[in-house]
């Protein structure tokens, strides 16, 4: 017995050395393979480049047989994708064997992801549309965005609109179809009912603020939209341009001129704080549920972008206004861009040719999206009716670039905070200008 | 001397069972940690500078990226990120321990409890997007239950959009989601309630013990591995909360409501400052480290 347990205690021990040794023999295995998968992914950016450059060099040797598939990726949602899928469903009908897939993606998710993606010769999708002109042009100068010269060409678009995403005059992204954000909408039936008229200037606008103020329902004159902090932005730019004009504007994106320069805060002070502290703005309401109290008659007046025109049940009874005097209007676009990491090159061109040109962009104006052509080659009539108006109001003045896209980075959502701090607390006024100041990149 | 090799034969033999686990270990966990870590000394250049980034962001006086700025304390944020997840643990962490406790001891004999314990948890299985958006709403003027409800009882001086203000936002949201974590210490007192022997109770009934001294004399000692738990789960999830700041204010107006992790985000998604973001990160993980070590040797000394 005693033998047979010592045999038995031998056979354990012996056992258990033999997996010991397997396990060794399978780890030196395995190590090996991810050296080997290691080595491998690190020639990966080098094969994908040098596929790239062999598809580049040679597309007609792209087999014709298999249908390509190309990774769409946009910021929009809800109505606007249905309105975009339009254009899509266009491309794909005009071109048979390249399909598109959809993906949304916003303009900050894109800025979290295709930095990373793009250091190991990635990209998440082929064709790629972001409003962030900065981020544009610093992915273009690192190198990783196909430079669109040959693609497009500028003068066939909206003065200035290439202007955030060159670079020493290289274009790394095309625009596709924009949005203004010109002035104060109103509901046509209720001005009418309440007999207001658009003013004719400032005192004109101060005196319908307070007749407004004074219809029984009202809350407010005007609703201040809020959603992370951006339409407070528009609202002070418009301000801005009209009491600047569309060079300070520019100027303070440049840097040139400080927040705190005794004309921008004059603007701040005499013409938006005076409103805040009389009360004609409403305390920052999130955007979309501001849109159903000013439509139900809440609010009188309403600063938005020109997508508001498909956001509300009868377009046809909208009116807008710009602030007497204004003689400039943010005008903003989504731009597309190539990633250099594409493997469908050729097709992801043709897309984007076709998006950003004017097939592409007749069939979206012509959409409820709410937006208007960039290129001069679409004509007026292509637009959606209600939108006919507003591009007539928009071509009526200078198109200005959006003041935090355009300036980008942190500075961005800083803007956006700060603005809100004001708009509750308008005694910050000095402070806010201050910040603004010291964290603009242009002043280190 | 034969005996002493066949143990360490063994201990080796059964080391290696580890190193499955531990190899994949190092590569997706610890490797980036440190490498994380190492970025912390270096300029975006990659230049070594010591120190210099954990100052630059220690001392930055921005409201959004501010980590401390007591400038304003007293009065009303912004008072710094850090400070901010400090007191969102000073009112949080109290009012979900004790509203957990509190329904778990109300809810321990009810019928149908289970209904009422489930519709509870929904707040805590929800993703804190999801929550963030309702805690925008909750306390919109017009619209959300909060003013509707000081409406109704004529606190009309407290009606007003609560995360739109500097001196609100941060308690707005604090209060806000007390209902998104309750249900898990409600769930984890339950438990432990249910754990402790009904002969205590019975025996403290007959020895002619009131409700109060049964409380305090066998059903809160008896859950204090409980308590455990639920304060040192809350206390992390105080620290790292995101999502929910991200969605109902992005750390505004002024940054009167940001938290560390959102001055991460910030410096990663927006200024693509990746070096100050790791700078940020760290300083996080240290301060969850501290809770969690004491947390798993509070565990493995039990």
């Amino acid at each position: 017995m005693t033998i047979m347990r010592i045999v038995m205690v031998n056979m354990a021990e012996k056992m258990q050395m033999v997996i010991a040794t397997l396990i060794i023999i399978t780890l030196l295995i395995s190590a090996g393979a991810l050296l080997y998968i290691t080595t491998i992914t690190s020639n990966l950016a080098e094969i994908n480049k040098r596929l790239s450059a062999i598809e580049d060099a040679l597309p007609g040797l792209t087999p014709p047989t298999q249908n390509i598939t190309l990774r769409v990726i946009g910021p929009w949602a809800g109505e606007e994708m249905e309105a975009f899928l339009e254009v899509l469903e266009e491309f794909e009908n005009q071109n048979p064997g390249i399909e598109t897939e959809y993906v949304i993606y916003r303009a900050e998710q894109l800025a979290t992801l295709l930095p990373l993606q793009f250091q190991a010769a990635m990209t998440p999708g082929d064709v790629i549309a972001t409003a962030w002109g900065w981020f544009i042009a610093e992915q273009g100068e690192t190198g990783h965005l196909l430079e669109l010269n040959d693609l497009v060409n500028e003068t066939d678009y909206i003065s200035g609109i290439f202007d955030p995403v060159k670079v020493d005059g290289t274009i790394y992204g095309a625009p596709f179809t924009a949005w203004g954000k010109p002035g104060f909408w109103y509901r046509k039936s209720f001005f009418a009912a309440h007999g207001l008229t658009p003013p004719e200037n400032w005192t004109e606008f101060v005196d319908l603020l307070e007749d407004i103020q004074g219809i029984s329902g009202i809350v407010n004159p005007i609703v201040t939209g809020d959603g992370v902090g951006w339409p407070i932005s528009d609202i002070a730019e418009h301000f801005i341009i009209t009491f600047g004009g569309p060079e300070l504007q520019q100027d303070l994106i440049d840097g040139t001129v400080n927040f705190t320069d005794p004309q921008v805060r004059s603007i701040f002070q005499d013409r938006i704080v005076s409103l805040l502290e009389a009360g004609y703005f409403s305390e920052p309401t999130e955007w979309t549920a501001a849109v159903e109290t000013w439509w139900a008659g809440d609010y009188a007046l309403y600063f938005m972008g020109t997508w508001l025109t498909g956001m509300v049940d009868d377009p046809t009874d909208l009116g807008l206004f710009a602030l007497p005097g204004c003689e400039g209007a943010v005008l903003g676009t989504d731009y597309w861009i190539i990633p250099k990491y594409t493997r469908h090159l050729e097709e992801a061109k043709k897309l984007l040719t076709f998006l950003t040109g004017v097939e592409g962009q007749t069939v979206h104006v012509g959409t409820t999206a709410g937006k208007f052509a960039t290129h001069l080659g679409v004509p007026l009539e292509a637009h959606w009716a209600p939108m006919q108006d507003v591009m007539e109001a928009m071509s009526a003045v200078e198109p200005v670039p959006d003041m935090d896209d355009t300036i980008g980075g942190y500075w961005q959502p800083l803007f956006w905070d700060q603005l809100k701090l004001l708009w509750v607390d308008s005694s910050q006024l000095d402070a806010v200008l201050q910040t603004l100041d010291e964290s603009h990149p242009a002043h280190g | 001397m034969d005996r002493m090799k066949s143990k360490v034969a063994k201990k080796i033999s059964l080391s290696l069972f580890f190193i499955p686990a531990i190899i994949p270990m190092i590569i997706f966990v610890v490797f980036p940690i440190l490498q994380t870590i190492y970025m912390n000394f270096l300029s975006p250049n990659g230049e070594f500078v010591g120190l210099n980034n954990y100052l630059e962001v220690l001392n930055e006086k921005n409201p959004q990226f501010a980590i401390v700025n007591l400038e304003g304390f007293p009065r009303f944020p912004p008072w710094g990120a850090l400070i901010h997840n400090l007191v969102w643990i000073a009112i949080h962490l109290p009012i979900t321990t004790f509203f957990g406790l509190a329904l778990a001891i109300i809810l321990r004999d009810v019928k149908g409890a289970s209904i009422i314990k489930s519709v509870i948890f929904v707040g805590m299985v929800m993703p804190m997007i999801v929550g963030g958006i309702i805690i925008r709403f909750m306390f919109t003027e017009g619209v959300g239950i909060v003013n509707g409800f000081f409406d109704l009882i004529g606190l009309e001086g407290l009606t007003k959009t609560w995360i739109a203000y500097p001196d609100t936002a941060l308690f707005a949201l604090i209060f806000g989601s007390v209902w998104l974590w309750s249900g898990f210490s409600l769930i984890l007192y339950s438990a432990g309630l249910a754990a402790i022997p009904k002969d205590f109770y019975e025996a403290a009934k007959i020895d002619g013990a009131s409700p109060f001294r049964v409380f305090f004399r066998i059903t809160l000692p008896l859950l204090k591995p409980v308590t455990i738990v639920v304060v040192a789960m809350t206390i992390l999830w105080e620290l790292k909360i995101f999502d929910l700041v991200y969605m109902a204010t992005m750390g505004g107006p002024g940054g009167s409501s940001n938290v560390l992790a959102l001055t991460m985000y910030i410096y990663w998604a927006y200024g693509l400052d990746y070096v100050r973001a790791s700078v940020v990160a760290v300083l996080l993980t240290i301060l969850t480290l501290v809770i969690a070590v004491w947390l798993i040797r509070y565990l493995v000394k039990r």
